[in-house]
């Protein structure tokens, strides 16, 4: 083996015949395999992209399938009832959504969910500070439309549509403020 | 700089741009599936729209990415 030609490391191998070898085994330069790893990359992600898209769309379907014109009049109670008592419990749109009515000097009925919309406790009527108020942050709504007034909500109760038939009380659908 | 030499700049530029939207659009479903969760749909469509566009953005540049692979290839075997 010529002295000149041999590895420096191990002095047995021609560093040009191993380069030889190894380049016909992997022909694939470095800048060839990362012009092909970025075109896979952004064909993966467009296909990320695609899925992503798709999953928005299904959930905007999903809902509006759901509850879009979709809330149906249920009885919650009598309204003489309700003004004897203050407020009153009910469940509506479904059994897992607990809702309350209140009655107010005036003789109007307003109803809210009762699902604070900051930590999802359950807000209670305080007849003295005349207000839904959530216990478990001391946030505070007012009764004419909902919005919070005092603690950290910052989002106001979803309405609860109440019609009045006769003396009894159906919640007919929820409105959703900003 | 060879052909290959500009892909491989431009596709990483594209994919930084791709990841970029990719990330958006992670972003717009979890506001809109929050939304949906607090029973609050009116944010679900204009996400689902923007993702949407951001979509077709994404596959438009693939598009580009795919003719610039073709004229790449075409060159290289003349």
């Amino acid at each position: 083996m010529d002295e000149n030609k041999s590895c420096k490391h191990c002095g047995d191998c021609n560093p040009e015949t191993t380069d030889d070898q190894w380049k016909k085994d992997f022909p694939v330069e470095w800048e060839g395999d990362h012009y092909v790893a970025r075109r896979e990359m952004v064909k993966f992600l467009t296909l990320g992209s695609g899925l992503l898209a798709a999953a928005n769309w299904a959930g905007a379907g999903i809902w509006h399938w759901h509850h879009e014109g979709s809330f149906e009049a249920r009885h919650i109670g009598s309204a003489i009832a309700l003004q004897r008592e203050g407020s009153m419990l009910f469940l509506y749109p479904t059994d897992n959504d607990p809702c309350i009515a209140v009655s107010m000097p005036d003789g109007q009925i307003v109803a809210y969910s009762q699902v604070c919309t900051h930590l999802s406790c359950a807000v209670v009527y305080k007849p003295k500070e005349h207000d839904l108020f959530c216990p478990c942050h001391n946030g505070a709504f007012e009764l004419q439309a909902g919005r919070p007034t005092a603690g950290p909500p910052t989002r106001p109760l979803p309405r609860i549509v109440i019609e009045r038939r006769g003396d009894e009380l159906f919640a007919t659908g929820v409105e959703v403020s900003a | 700089m060879s052909v290959q030499q500009q892909g491989t700049a431009l596709f990483t530029s594209i994919l930084v741009f791709v990841a970029t939207c990719v990330v958006v659009q992670l972003w717009l479903l979890t506001v809109s599936m929050e939304a949906i969760f607090r029973h609050e749909a009116r944010a679900a469509l204009p996400a689902a729209i923007c993702s949407t566009a951001l979509f077709a953005i994404n596959a438009g540049l693939l598009r580009y990415v795919f003719r610039f692979d073709r004229s790449a290839q075409r060159a290289k075997s003349e």
